[in-house]
């Protein structure tokens, strides 16, 4: 067995001092196995999408727990997940796969903030995060504090309330998971709780209504919100309705083709790196002249297949 | 090894600078997965006339040598293809 691996990865007298998997028919037969492997891939994810298929395990509960988590962090007050802001989520989502668009702002001209009003919520303030092409929850939330812009959003003091939507479909041509995240408050940063009669009336001389900026688009101007800005309490019900329907979104394969083509091609890939430096050391060790291309070469070139992976393979946020 | 880094030292940096910027292309790509997979399998047919002609030029260049950059860069392009194939997220 150790002759066998031997033969296969370390140059020696047995495979004329060039590792074997490095010889033209081994490689070969790497290259048939992977052009064949992806047809077969692709012919099981679409057939028997039970069995291999593409899933995320994103939920909305570790959305919101991861959110808050980071708010307090920097001492914020966690934000309340808000029916009507997560029915505003859903129908951004559903108006992006259904308009095929990857934006902020729709090819049409709609903005965000149509989706939250006609969702029936008042908003003083609000903001929208977007993810796309994230397996975790946590890779997304982490995403978003990675970015100026969205970490503003998600530390943002002027947000109340938050609302999620994990939708998945076929976005320009390509299967993916979009993760949809609004926030809004229905009144004033700093005004006290607004049950208070004194305070409603306070508010209601109030106008214009401030709109955050999200990602450098610009909101559109809105009606005024209601000048006694009712409260919207969380509707537990409602709320773990829309969560429900959301994260029940597609049938869970036994494999996950995404994550097993990337972590073989991955390992596969680190494996010839360590071949190819191995192959290049001892050969110049041994001072053995050999006519075959810059090992160097291939090192790079294989570098460059593993940093294509991670980037092809790394989702975006706006 | 240095000796011969050091003789073939343009190559080298022309080698990574083909790679970079393939790279940072298809970071702007994104999210256009198909885009960027185009720009993935550019650079490595980049890589492989670059390779070849390298050798060509510093008269190196055998039929093996040939074939081993050929088939470095096929098995590149199918791992590309097998990623392609099993989608992402």
């Amino acid at each position: 067995m150790i002759k066998f691996l031997a033969h296969f990865f370390i140059p020696q007298i047995s495979n004329n001092y060039r590792s074997k998997i490095l010889h033209p028919k081994i490689l070969s037969i790497f290259i048939i196995f992977f052009f064949l492997s992806g047809f077969l891939i692709y012919f099981v994810k679409n057939n028997y999408p039970q069995v291999l298929g593409i899933s995320s395990d994103i939920s909305i509960e570790q959305l919101l727990i991861l959110t808050n988590q980071k708010r307090q962090e920097n001492g914020l007050s966690p934000l309340k997940l808000d029916s009507q802001l997560m029915q505003a989520a859903m129908g951004k989502g559903s108006d992006m796969f259904s308009k095929n668009y990857w934006a902020h702002i729709s090819p049409d001209g709609t903005t965000p903030w149509v989706f939250i009003k006609n969702a029936g919520y008042g908003y003083v303030y609000a903001g929208e995060n977007l993810a796309r092409g994230y397996s975790n929850s946590e890779d997304v939330v982490n995403a978003w504090m990675n970015s100026p812009s969205h970490r503003d959003n998600v530390l943002s003091s002027k947000y109340e309330d938050v609302g999620f939507a994990v939708v998945s479909g076929n976005l320009t041509g390509e299967e993916t998971v979009l993760v949809i995240e609004m926030f809004g408050a229905t009144r004033l940063a700093g005004e006290p709780s607004i049950a208070s009669e004194e305070t409603s009336s306070e508010i209601a001389v109030i106008t214009p209504t401030p709109v955050s900026l999200v990602g450098g688009i610009s909101p559109i101007p809105t009606a005024a919100p209601s000048l006694i800005p009712t409260p919207t309490p969380v509707n537990n019900q409602v709320a773990r309705q829309v969560l429900t329907r959301n994260s029940n979104f597609q049938i869970e394969p036994i494999v996950n083709g995404a994550v097993f083509s990337k972590d073989l091609t991955r390992s596969i890939t680190s494996v010839f790196i360590f071949v190819l430096i191995l192959d290049m050391v001892i050969i110049e060790r041994k001072k053995i002249l050999r006519f075959v291309g810059h090992n160097l070469d291939h090192v790079l070139f294989m570098g460059l297949i593993l940093g294509a992976i991670f980037i092809i393979m790394k989702g975006s946020v706006i | 090894m240095i000796e011969k880094f050091i003789k073939h030292f343009n190559y080298y940096v022309s080698l990574v600078s083909i790679f970079i910027v393939g790279l940072a292309a298809a970071v702007i790509a994104s999210p256009n997965f198909s885009l960027q997979i185009f720009i993935v399998i550019l650079t490595i047919v980049i890589y492989v006339l670059w390779g070849i002609l390298h050798h060509y030029i510093t008269h190196e260049l055998t039929a093996k040598i040939m074939v081993e950059y050929i088939l470095i860069g096929l098995l590149g392009l199918s791992m590309i293809f097998f990623i392609f194939m099993g989608g992402r997220v």
